[in-house]
């Protein structure tokens, strides 16, 4: 199954759109790099509208109480409603890497950006 | 509703031999004049001239026969319970066949005022020498605890390293009155404690409020005592003491136990959705207080075996609740009754004793009974 989420000059660096995809709902993302990303829009949580939430920079772990870094080339999204972080590129959740969103194949066919649900092990090879 | 069925556990079927006891909470009490010969000259006029005490913020009066004490364990002359040796000794050690007991004191400038530092500093080091000579090194099976001015956090690392490294000095003692001790103005005091491998002993005190102040009755005070526990461990977590400290260990005394497995999980919720928020902290806080926090039994709540053990269940571990009584005070646990019976014999071992001989390292040895 394989479905056109929008023309590829609508979709810049550090933007994301929904997407239907059949029945399930697809959050297409493309990363600061340029490169695609898909991930299904349903929080593993409490299912919020992943779709609707922001991307950001990761939070990197400290060694000092008060001291912030960010680690600018891994991008998480943050679920609208509690705050549920997935990295963009894995759907793995920063806290527990082991809880990871369904991932799909996204890509550039000529204008076009495409989301494609793949058998099982096909988006990993694919991407 | 389930049937509480009170028998004894198997500690009480006799009493001098089934099970070792370590007692993690037991309050001795000192009068001001006793603390002059081991206080530096240039305070004690504040005590003998000017009548200082501690201030006392909670604003009622105990609701018990004997106030804040058991009624038989004040003294005939009107002295408070935990004054006397001789009859600590009998209700307490002999009676029950501690084999040691943690005393954890009644004067902690760490939860009075932050004020005047210098002299409250002063008086923490009269304290523990008065301790460690009126009850520690006169009765075996007492072991102390280093009172500090949390508030002088220096001034508190100083009294650790002077005095931490006697062999019967188990802990640093923190009470606690309405400062969170995870801020990071506190840690010299936890580098302190780990420098000298001791644990940390956090007890709230008749200055720690409910989230909602002081309320209008002491019932209700009480009742959300475990408030503040939770609070001083949320700020702990959260401050990143235990990432900064791995080695530390803490205790929380007086808190009771049920208050653990909601923390634990609300924590941890928490933790999911806004961890970006406190980068340092590393781990789920369940996983930090699995590792890194135990917890003083007093003051315990009826529950069945099955209740019991459904708590333990929820905190993912039997290593983390240490019996203690809390003599003299009013709602002091019995060794023989305050536990459900049916408990298995293992965990029996693992509360009255073995958790405390893992918690602290100088814990003596115990004879085997």
């Amino acid at each position: 199954m394989k479905q056109v989420v929008c023309h590829k000059d609508d979709l810049g660096p550090g933007q994301m759109t929904g997407a239907q995809l059949g029945p399930i709902r697809v959050v297409v993302i493309r990363a600061k790099d340029g490169s695609l990303h898909a991930l299904a829009a349903k929080c593993l949580h409490q299912g919020g509208p992943l779709d609707q939430g922001r991307l950001y920079d990761h939070t990197l772990t400290t060694d000092d109480v008060g001291r912030y870094a960010m680690d600018a080339d891994r991008e998480i999204i943050k679920c609208p409603w509690h705050g549920y972080e997935y990295d963009i590129r894995t759907g793995a959740t920063v806290f527990d890497e082991t809880r990871c969103l369904q991932t799909f194949a996204t890509r550039e066919e000529g204008d076009q950006i495409t989301v494609e649900l793949e058998p099982p092990g096909a988006a990993a090879a694919s991407a | 509703m389930a049937t509480v069925v009170r028998a004894r556990p198997l500690v009480a079927q006799a009493q001098s031999t089934a099970l070792n006891i370590i007692d993690t909470d037991v309050h001795e009490r000192a009068e001001m004049h006793a603390l002059l010969p081991y206080l530096a000259p240039e305070w004690r006029k504040y005590i003998t001239d000017f009548g200082w005490q501690p201030e006392r913020l909670l604003p009622f009066a105990q609701f018990a026969t004997g106030g804040l004490d058991r009624q038989d364990a004040k003294l005939p002359d009107g002295r408070p319970g935990g004054s006397d040796l001789s009859l600590l000794r009998s209700q307490l050690l002999d009676e029950y066949d501690i084999d040691y007991a943690v005393l954890t004191g009644w004067l902690d400038a760490s939860a009075l005022h932050p004020g005047w530092s210098e002299f409250k500093t002063a008086l923490m080091s009269a304290y523990n020498d008065w301790q460690l000579e009126t009850w520690v090194e006169r009765e075996p099976r007492l072991l102390g605890s280093v009172h500090v001015n949390a508030h002088d956090p220096v001034g508190a690392a100083r009294e650790i390293d002077r005095i931490g490294s006697h062999p019967k000095m188990m802990q640093v003692v923190l009470y606690f009155g309405d400062k969170a001790f995870g801020d990071p103005y506190y840690h010299p005091i936890f580098e302190a404690a780990v420098r000298n491998n001791l644990p940390v002993g956090m007890h709230h005190s008749e200055n720690s409020p409910t989230a909602l102040g002081f309320h209008r009755y002491f019932i209700e005070w009480h009742t959300l005592v475990p408030q503040v526990f939770m609070s001083e461990m949320v700020s702990l977590i959260f401050n990143g003491v235990f990432d900064k400290y791995p080695e530390l260990k803490v205790i929380m005394i007086e808190g009771g136990t049920t208050y653990v497995p909601h923390l634990m999980s609300r924590a941890d919720q928490q933790y999911k959705e806004l961890r970006s928020e406190v980068p340092w902290v590393k781990r789920m806080p369940s996983d930090i207080i699995r590792e890194h926090f135990r917890f003083a039994t007093q003051p315990t709540e009826e529950m069945s075996a099955k209740q019991f053990l459904a708590m333990i269940d929820a905190v993912g571990s039997e290593d983390l609740f240490c019996f203690s009584t809390d003599y003299p005070h009013w709602d002091f646990d019995s060794p023989v009754e305050a536990l459900p019976a049916g408990l298995p014999e293992s965990l029996q071992r693992k509360i009255f004793y073995q958790n405390a001989q893992n918690l602290y390292p100088k814990m003596p040895a115990l004879k085997p009974r």
